[in-house]
């Protein structure tokens, strides 16, 4: 017997709970229950022959929670424990046809951005764990809350096995997990990377799992596996409070639903699996096909593409000196801002493309994608012409991306395609192969079957393939508009696909270029365009696809569009900055108006020189804010308002020098990090907007920084300032760590020191140079450096 | 259980203080910061609880939490749970959602970020308030401790680990440790309250038992907040 098989019979069974009875047997809360594979492999043994005489298919072997980072300090490895493990099952299956399951769960550490443990180690983890599971039948992964620590698992199992793999996700009443995901984004990641059934479990009785289960359903055509718990359970007496009756009867009601798989989780045992089993005889599997609809998703938002949704383009550094001074230096801030502002505008999907000569292009790439899916929740467009960049940010991305692009040469159908099957992504196909471009409407048309043939074939979804027919410049070539909209219309209306378009390229080489952008978007809107790449920053752009959502009809009661435009639209800063048209920067600064700020500073800069306006208006301003904090008169909060408002200020400032290719003034270069261990960095944060604001180069290594990296990154920058944070008592070792290695490399710096947990003797004792009471503090610290020690920054 | 942890407002003079607020004016412009991370904030936070009630007993060791691997070590603790037969272990979070929330903004603006990071710590202790309401009433008519968490005096930290274990806090709430200690999502709060069938006699909490201690403006000052 195999998966395979197993699925042609009607229901397959899958077990109960193994922590209930292993409890019941003794074991106490807190306990790890994957050591008893090795002390009492015969209860184990037992428990899984009941739930075999109970009817279930499947059995889980009792490896749930033997990974390397949960077992540690047991003296035992996790190789041990998941070999004994599956070994006990498959013994109780013997002389069977039940399947064993490799049965993994979470690690215990949450995963970056939120945790500290990365997407690398965690697959790492997992891949020990199937590994040491080969003797398995199928493998399991169970229990999980976080699409991102799944997806590293259902990478690490596909890879380095070629059993089946099931998933199934714990849910909350609200129809998300812990972590936010939403049951639509569940569903088209995992499907999206080929698993072999997809379900839900634990958390919730099956009465509670209902909706979850027929929202899961209605998003998937893979089998669907449901295992609950016996209810919800007492805190007094740890009681699960449904029978083994009431559970059968409930997990009847699923049949109609179209699950194929039914077993039982915490407080289940093998009397309610064997209720189950009798319930179910004598019904009919339902199988309802579902068309799943074209969309992307980050786990907590799935973007169906029913209508136009706006592609923001701007993070791509082609034209944009200051975009490429910014990857140059590494800096993901500025890329960061960059979505922010777009997703603010109204983008509903973000392209990312960092491709630049002088950048490893996939390690900035890898970078550019943590950072953006870490803090906005839009899905990602991964842009770029290399396969192995493609590959890289695929594998870190969380969710279902869009990969830009494949197009019709050979090379590229065979490099990308696969990638985009692999990683279950989307894919822009742009309608150019080895001769080029098309002229005509009807050579574009035949390159888009080409690719959509080409995907088929390898199993990508007709409804995963977007097709860009190309806009070329109409001052060149005016026939050319007319080509690209009818090609767009064909693929649509023909092949039924999804259509993208960068919109801006039309208007090359002609004045008052956003007039023809919008009206070339609103024929193409007209024609059947699904995906607009446009700066989502250009209201005329945004408003163009806004209205036309709600004259044709997508719009329902045009409430996105009064959302947009009503009274209720308008942000608070815009209103604050509103209210005083002809204010002075200094204003501006002390009241926190960013744009009112970035704005007098451009009017500013076209009579006077830069450094005349940091040194006679910013300085002074922040100078007079920060001693007005240092007496008490304001307070934190206001001290960081104005200090980014002068950010904004300077944001203009480097770019004024950008495009005249001249660098910006440095008075000293100084790192921050926020040490090992410690993942609290918000103080740190605070501290770098100040010291930027008074015109340091500042290197943010970042939080959980390791003490050598500090060491390093001051030698090879020649930095001699540093300053370290940590907020917690645990951490404290890891800040005198970094100032001993500092010091035993004889780095020629100084290193001041901050955080909750620090006081003056500390710093003292670990050998910091200064202590710093709070970001003030640290700005007078810098200054006291670089001119006694460092006048040469 | 969790529907009733829902927060409704925010405690804002809890909040500006932890803001390091110390009377005065306050610039319109940060009162109107403050109401939009706040709206942001509550609707964001999905605040949850898990609680455990074990028998406890005092041994040579410490408390020794029954029928699991437990035992609390140190003074202040064994005073706390002094005339206690039982205990509560319980878990509060406000959620990921929170810890995303003021990573955004740190992106965006860090004004928003600092505000967003004090309001979510006052509303964590909120939600500590309305789940100990809660538990009360589920649990009985008896007395009860105050909460003591783990780090409070010489209630080491390194318990922490098994109470989320014990309390099962990883699947049922999403509660999760670093290896230095670190609770994630890092608004949470875990505690121990006694039961005791007879009146416990009140005592001075101070400064031992408050949350931010480490961080509070009025400690470094050498002060006190009166509480």
């Amino acid at each position: 017997m195999d998966f395979k098989s197993l699925l042609k019979k009607e229901f397959v069974s899958l077990d109960g709970a193994m922590g209930t009875m292993l409890q019941a047997r003794g074991l106490k809360p807190g306990e790890a229950p994957e050591l008893l594979n090795t002390e009492n492999p015969k209860i184990l043994t037992e428990i899984h022959k009941e739930y075999i005489e109970a009817g279930a298919d499947i059995i889980y072997a009792n490896t749930f929670g033997a990974n390397r980072y949960k077992l540690k300090g047991s003296g035992y490895s996790a190789e041990e424990i998941i070999k004994a493990g599956v070994k006990n099952a498959k013994k109780a299956c013997e002389g069977t046809d039940t399947l064993t399951a490799l049965d993994i769960g979470p690690i215990g550490q949450l995963l970056e951005p939120t945790g500290s443990l990365t997407f690398e180690e965690a697959y790492d983890i997992y891949k020990e764990e199937i590994l040491a599971g080969g003797d398995c039948d199928i493998i399991v992964l169970e229990t999980m809350t976080d699409l991102y620590e799944l997806k590293a698992a259902v990478l690490a199992a596909k890879e380095n096995s070629d059993k089946p793999v099931i998933c199934t996700m714990t849910f909350e009443k609200n129809m998300r997990t812990f972590t936010g995901c939403c049951i639509s984004s569940m569903a088209l990641t995992l499907q999206g990377l080929g698993v072999d059934a997809i379900g839900i479990n634990c958390s919730l009785g099956p009465r509670e799992l209902y909706p979850v289960a027929k929202e899961l359903c209605r998003w998937t055509n893979i089998p669907v596996a449901v295992k609950p718990n016996a209810g919800l359970p007492d805190p007094v007496t740890d009681a699960y409070n449904i029978t083994a009756r009431e559970f059968a009867e409930l997990m009847e009601k699923l049949v109609p639903l179209g699950v194929k798989l039914f077993g039982g989780c915490c407080g289940t045992t093998p009397e309610f699996i064997r209720e189950t089993n009798k319930a179910l005889k004598g019904k009919k599997y339902v199988n309802i096909p579902h068309s799943i609809p074209a969309a992307c998703c980050t786990p907590a938002k799935t973007v169906i593409i029913d209508r136009p949704r706006i592609i923001g383009e701007r993070i791509n550094p082609t034209g944009k000196k200051r975009f490429k001074e910014a990857l140059l230096a590494g800096d993901t801030d500025y890329i960061l801002g960059q979505a922010i502002e777009q997703v603010k505008g109204g983008a509903d999907i973000l392209d990312i493309n960092v491709g630049l000569p002088g950048i490893d292009e996939k390690e900035m790439m890898i970078k550019a994608v943590k950072a953006v899916q870490g803090i906005a929740d839009v899905p990602l467009q991964l842009d770029s012409t290399v396969p192995e960049v493609l590959e890289g940010a695929l594998r870190i991305y969380n969710g279902k991306a869009v990969v830009n692009s494949v197009n019709g040469e050979e090379k590229s159908l065979q490099t990308v395609l696969p990638l985009v099957k692999k990683y279950g992504a989307a894919v822009v196909g742009l309608c150019l192969d080895e001769n080029g471009i098309p002229k005509t409407a009807e050579g574009r048309f035949n390159i888009a079957r080409k690719i959509l043939d080409r995907a088929l074939a390898i199993g990508i979804r007709k409804e995963d393939v977007y097709i860009d027919c190309l806009t070329l410049t109409v001052s060149a070539e005016q026939e050319a508009a007319g080509e690209t909209l009818n090609a767009l219309e064909r693929v649509k209306k023909e092949l039924g696909l999804k259509t993208v378009l960068g919109v801006s390229n039309i208007s090359f080489g002609l004045p008052d270029r956003i007039r023809i952008n919008s009206v070339f978007l609103t024929m193409a809107l007209t024609k059947g365009l699904d995906l607009p790449i446009i700066n989502p920053n250009a209201e005329s752009m945004v408003s163009a696809v806004r209205a036309y959502n709600v004259l044709a009809g997508h719009d329902l009661n045009s409430a996105k569009y009064i959302a947009a435009y009503g009274q209720g639209g308008v942000s608070a800063e815009t209103k604050a900055d509103a209210q005083k048209g002809d204010t002075d920067l200094s204003y501006a600064l002390e009241n926190g108006l960013k744009s009112d700020g970035a704005r007098i500073t451009s009017e500013l800069l076209k009579t006077s020189d830069p450094m005349t306006v940091i040194n006679d208006i910013l300085i002074p301003a922040l100078d007079k804010t920060g001693s007005e904090f240092e007496k008490g008169k304001i307070f934190l909060p206001q001290l960081i308002l104005t200090a980014s408002a002068a950010q904004s200020c300077f944001e203009v400032i480097k770019d004024f020098y950008a495009q005249r290719g001249e660098k910006s003034v440095s008075k000293g270069k100084i790192i921050l990090a926020t040490v090992k261990g410690d993942i609290h960095d918000i103080g740190k944060n605070i501290v770098r907007v100040l010291l930027e604001n008074y015109g340091y180069e500042v290197i943010d290594l970042g939080k959980d920084v390791d003490c050598m990296r500090v060491v390093s990154c001051a030698t090879e920058n020649n930095v001699h300032l540093i300053g370290l944070s940590a907020l917690m008592t645990t951490t404290l070792a890891s800040m005198e760590n970094t100032v001993r290695l500092l010091h035993e490399h004889n780095v020629d710096c100084k290193v001041m020191v901050g955080g909750a947990v620090l006081t003056p003797e500390y710093a003292r004792q670990i050998g910091a140079d200064y202590y710093a009471r709070d970001a003030k503090e640290s700005c007078d610290i810098a200054k006291k450096v670089f001119e006694e020690f460092y006048p040469q920054g | 259980m969790n529907d009733s942890l829902e927060i409704k407002e925010i405690n804002l003079r809890e909040a500006f203080r932890y803001m390091g607020y110390k009377g005065g004016e306050i610039n319109q412009g940060i009162l109107d910061l403050t109401d939009q991370c706040e709206k942001a904030l509550l609707k964001a936070i999905k605040p949850r609880m898990v609680y455990r009630v074990f028998d406890i007993m005092n041994t040579h060791e410490g408390v020794e939490v029954k029928n699991t691997p437990l035992i609390f070590r140190g003074k202040d603790i064994k005073a706390h749970l002094e005339n206690c037969g039982r205990a509560i272990l319980m878990c509060v979070t406000l959620s990921a959602e929170a810890d995303r929330l003021i990573r955004s903004y740190e992106a965006e603006s860090m004004e928003k970020a600092f505000i967003t990071d004090t309001l979510a710590s006052a509303a964590v202790e909120q939600a500590c308030e309305k789940a100990e309401e809660i538990i009360k009433k589920q649990v009985g008519d008896y007395s009860y401790t105050w909460r003591f968490s783990p780090g409070y005096g010489d209630f080491p930290l390194e318990v922490q680990k098994d109470f989320l274990n014990v309390t099962e806090a990883a699947k049922r709430i999403g509660l999760n440790i670093t290896d230095s200690l670190i609770l994630i999502p890092r608004k949470s709060v875990t505690a121990v309250m006694g039961i005791s069938e007879e009146p416990i006699p009140p005592k001075r909490r101070g400064c031992i038992c408050c949350n931010m201690r480490d961080k509070c403006q009025y400690r470094k000052d050498g002060n006190h907040c009166g509480f």
